[in-house]
């Protein structure tokens, strides 16, 4: 077994393990009810269990980090797929601290999914070794990106932190206008988290029934002299195409539950580099997203918040609010350091400026203000509890959007992190 | 809604005082009829400046910016400015674009009405706008003022803090306890002071009451972070000063050397290499594909030490530094910086040594060195004298008026016009043009233009090994900003200030008896389920045993 199937193999461990200790972990927070048992020993111990496993599951993950990074001769945060992996491993480490200051359950049950989901979704991109460009080959590039990871983690795990006490406090009897709508917006962001479920799992299904559908593109570039050209390109699918590229013609397809050809072509303005296939993965993942949400409420006949809510009847809401609160606190200055500090740095040493309003940079640059902004808020009366929560959970959305929405809708010197 | 500002302790409060600064009672009526809620701890409900009765302009400026809700207001304000300029490129990234009808074209053919309205409202420009940059130094002011409006109050109370705090400041803290009064009160305060230390609070008594304290240089770090933001924006708004920051462009071809523009600076490019991964090196998808593994100018920097500027002279130059400047790896000397920065493969003649052949007897000459750039006037070559006469760089055939022309500077296909003088040839000398590159020679067909003198002398090299050429032209960025020190030394001291203030937590206790009860109160800034569970173990060791939640004093509240 070389070095390389020896790391993916300890990353396909580890993904198991994370699932396995979540598993544990429900049943140390949902099992409490159960009879003939102590709830409080109950909970400790399984919390022991989930808390053991996700351990040794983080074990793997650091296995699968060291021994890529001995396969591929340099630390692998280079692209996408190390990147989202490092991220996850990222994570769990700043799950771990906070686990060990606050011992509470729960926050495993929201935090293992989300390092799984993001496990899945580095998978999406290829996992082989690619040697380094020149640019990328630096000291300061590796401390930046991993340390701008951890501090993200930490803004993660607050986040994980913030949804579960905005479930914890909505109020699923009141039938007033406010309360409604604060219902609603809980669905909505648990609706958002199943359309990533769903892009996930209609991508690794197609992949694995190996589906393909094949377009050529025409497509009119401007040369930097000004001169117009005409490029012929090739775009392959991977999930069944409601929407072809635009002026594109198809090449092959196979046909998905009667679908021969594509139902309609991507509008002219979505011109960037893949733009057809991006707006055919979102349709898939709104789809399937929105297809698993009305599963799920037609198994549960009721909100999905109301389904979770109860078993959260006996954390103190206040303890949640200190730990997403403190959480951001201790990644806030990690994050500066690695996203800002060592970003400049690098750039520096790169390009010869400190900063140069790259749009990667910028995001990174805003995700900053926004948790300044919410720092500072946290000093103000009324903007605890509640709205401090929103603000981690959108703080997240930021986060992401840096991470990936930035490489998906606008390209810039980052680019090298394509999205699928 | 403040009347008296004189405590029943006999403590004279500034206007604005929350709670006594000598012993904490509270001083707002409304604080007072709310007996249960736990205490607004923020600045140790000292007074502010910016809460003086009376404003006047200065105050009202000062108030304005002393407000966390205005520099919260500014913060989000920058963000959403920011991330509108993202989502079209900026103008400063397009090349060859000047002016404003070019840019509004270039947006309206690109991206359409969206394109138009962006940079109408000016958001293809945002970075170096005036707005923004208002913004910036509006955060700036802000930065200064909340700090100094809290900083002063704050020191001023946490520096003069009494030991004895009244009742109801103790039980009103986040972190509660009132219980009876052990009956050894004496012995039982050492053992409780004791543990105390050994978790390192510092321990101040006052008859029977007790005060601990640690960490309490955290408090300073959102100030000291502020100084470091201060310093930082500063440096970046002093980039503007002239002189302080210099961006610009060389263009090198292998042993080419030049002048740094404004300075008294030479680099010379000895040789420039690019380096591609082979395919034993890629894996299975980008087998085929280019990808560079290496781009790097073996560069020298000269400085020059005599004759500098003077253009009837030969500057003096003398070496300073030798350098691969490969991308991560610039050339630093003394605050100037050169970057890789871009390559373009470009076959370029360094110098070529022909020899001369008499073409009657066969009998050849030399070799004698024809160097491109900076060519010697006059060659003596065995018999023969050449003088250069003229030379074009990159030969472009002849104008309307038959005049030889030249099309660029660059030696791309040379050109040189000799006198030759020597054996067989006229006194006053033969005109002989000479392309050194042979596919010149037929492309411009030099024979003929040379006429009857090409039967008689040809100008020719012999093998490769007399063709000395550049394959690549290098570009290097030059840059100097003296401003980068205080970008670091600000990003540090920030840096600092948060560590300080995140990683660290001011924690205090207070203890008193009133009777037969005894009160325990603690604060932290942050983390307050840290300071309960300190709290509850050391009560434990000093043999009070008190679970952790019941110290919490938010849930007796709601």
């Amino acid at each position: 077994m070389s070095l390389y199937e020896l790391s993916q193999n300890a990353l396909m461990a580890s993904l198991l393990i994370y699932s396995a200790s979540f598993f544990f972990y429900m049943i140390a927070v949902g099992g409490k009810k159960w009879s003939n048992r102590e709830p409080q020993a109950h909970a400790a111990r399984w919390g022991w269990i989930g808390f053991a496993v996700a351990a040794l599951g983080l074990a793997a993950h650091i296995t699968f980090f060291i021994t890529r990074w001995m396969a591929a001769g340099h630390i692998p945060v280079s692209n996408m797929y190390e990147f989202m992996t490092m991220l996850a491993m990222a994570i769990m480490i700043a799950f771990v601290i906070t686990y060990l200051i606050y011992r509470k359950a729960l926050l495993g049950v929201f935090t293992l999914p989300l390092a799984v989901i993001i496990i899945a979704y580095a998978s999406v991109f290829p996992s082989e070794i690619q040697p380094l460009i020149p640019s990328l080959n630096s000291s300061w590039l590796r401390l930046h990106v991993t340390l701008a990871a951890l501090g993200e983690a930490f803004f993660a795990v607050s986040f994980a932190a913030a949804l579960i006490f905005l479930i914890r406090v909505t109020d699923y009897k009141r039938t007033d206008k406010s309360a409604k709508a604060a219902r609603r917006w809980l669905e909505f962001v648990l609706l958002v988290i199943l359309i990533v479920v769903g892009f996930l799992g209609s991508v690794f299904t197609f992949r694995a029934a190996g589906y393909e559908a094949v377009f050529t593109q025409v497509e009119t570039v401007k040369t930097p002299q000004g001169e117009e050209q005409t490029v012929t390109r090739e775009v392959r699918y991977e999930l069944p195409p409601f929407v072809q590229p635009h002026s594109s013609e198809v090449v092959s397809m196979q046909p998905f539950l009667g679908l021969t050809e594509p139902l309609f072509e991507a509008p002219s303005w979505m011109n960037g580099v893949n733009a057809g296939r991006k707006l055919n993965t979102i349709i898939w993942s709104i789809l399937t997203g929105v297809i698993l949400y009305g599963l799920l409420r037609l198994i549960f006949r009721k909100q999905l918040g109301a389904v979770i809510h109860p078993v959260l009847s006996d954390i103190d809401p206040d303890d949640l609010d200190e730990i997403s609160y403190r959480s951001i606190a201790i990644g806030f200055p990690v994050f500066t350091l690695g996203a800002l500090v060592f970003a400049m740095i690098w750039a520096q040493y790169a390009w010869g400026r400190f900063w140069g309003w790259d749009p990667k940079e910028t995001w990174a640059l805003i995700t900053w203000l926004f948790y300044t902004a919410y720092l500072h808020l946290r000093l103000s009366r009324g903007w605890h509890g509640t709205k401090s929560a929103w603000l981690a959970v959108i703080g997240f959305v930021v986060v992401l959007f840096t991470l990936i929405g930035v490489n998906l809708v606008i390209a810039g010197l980052h680019s090298y992190a394509g999205v699928s | 809604m403040i009347s008296n500002t004189k405590c029943e302790c006999g403590h004279q409060n500034p206007v604005g005082t929350v709670l006594c600064e000598a012993c904490g009672k509270p001083l707002l009526e409304e604080l007072m009829q709310d007996s249960e809620a736990p205490l607004e701890m923020r600045y140790e409900g000292a007074a502010r400046r910016s809460q003086k009765a009376n404003p006047h302009l200065i105050d009202r400026i000062w108030n304005f910016f002393s407000s966390v809700k205005v520099a919260v207001w500014l913060i989000v304000i920058t963000l959403v400015a920011a991330s509108l300029g993202t989502f079209l490129p900026q103008e400063s990234t397009i090349l060859n674009l000047h002016t404003y009808e070019e840019f509004h074209e270039y947006y309206k053919s690109e991206y359409g009405r969206t394109g138009e309205i962006f940079h109408a409202l000016g958001l293809t420009r945002v970075y170096d706008s005036w707005w923004f940059i208002t913004l910036l130094v509006m955060i700036g002011t802000s930065l200064v003022v909340c700090s100094l409006d809290r900083v002063i109050p704050l020191y001023r109370a946490l520096s003069k803090q009494q030991v004895r705090r009244h009742w109801q400041f103790i039980t009103r803290q986040q972190v509660a306890y009132v219980g009876d009064a052990p009956q050894d009160r004496e012995a039982w305060l050492d053992r409780f002071a004791k543990e105390l230390k050994k978790k390192r609070y510092k321990v101040r008594r006052d008859g029977d009451a007790l005060m601990a304290e640690k960490d309490r240089f955290s408090r300073w770090g959102p100030y000291i972070n502020h100084v470091g933001l201060i310093i930082f924006l500063l440096a970046v708004l002093s980039r503007s000063i002239p002189g302080w920051n210099i961006d610009t462009y060389i263009s090198l071809d292998d042993g080419e050397t030049e002048q740094i523009p404004g300075t008294r600076y030479y680099v010379k490019s000895e040789k420039f290499t690019v380096e591609f991964y082979t395919d034993d090196e890629l894996p299975e998808s980008m087998k085929g594909k280019l990808r560079p593994k290496l781009f790097n100018t073996k560069a020298i920097l000269y400085e020059c030490v005599e004759a500098c500027g003077d253009p009837t002279r030969e500057p003096v130059l003398k070496k300073v530094k030798e350098h691969d400047i490969r991308v991560n790896h610039p050339l630093e000397y003394k605050g100037l910086k050169l970057y890789q920065y871009d390559y373009t493969p470009q076959v370029k003649l360094i110098s070529v040594s022909p020899k001369i052949v008499n073409k009657e007897t066969g009998e050849e000459y030399g070799p004698f060195t024809l160097r491109m750039r900076d060519p010697d006037l006059t060659y003596q070559v065995g018999p023969y004298t050449l003088t250069l006469r003229d030379k074009f760089m990159e030969f472009g055939g002849f104008d309307a008026e038959g005049r030889p022309m030249s099309k660029s500077r660059e030696p791309i296909a040379p050109a040189f016009v000799f006198i030759i003088k020597g054996p067989g040839l006229p006194e006053s000398g033969e005109t002989y043009i000479y392309f050194p590159r042979d596919i010149d020679k037929v492309i411009f067909q030099q024979d003929v233009l040379n006429k009857a003198i090409a039967d008689k002398v040809e100008i020719r090299v012999s093998s490769m090994e007399d063709v000395e050429f550049s394959e690549f032209t290098s570009t290097l960025n030059v840059r100097t900003d003296r401003a980068m020190p205080f970008v670091w030394v600000g990003a540090s001291i920030f840096l600092i200030g948060v560590a300080m203030g995140s990683y660290w937590h001011h924690r205090r206790v207070w203890l008193r008896f009133d009777g037969d009860k005894m009160a325990l109160g603690a604060h932290t800034n942050k983390n307050h389920i840290g300071l309960r569970r300190e709290v509850s173990g050391i009560l434990a060791r000093s043999g009070l045993p008190v679970p952790e939640n019941t110290l919490d004093n938010r849930r007796k509240s709601h």
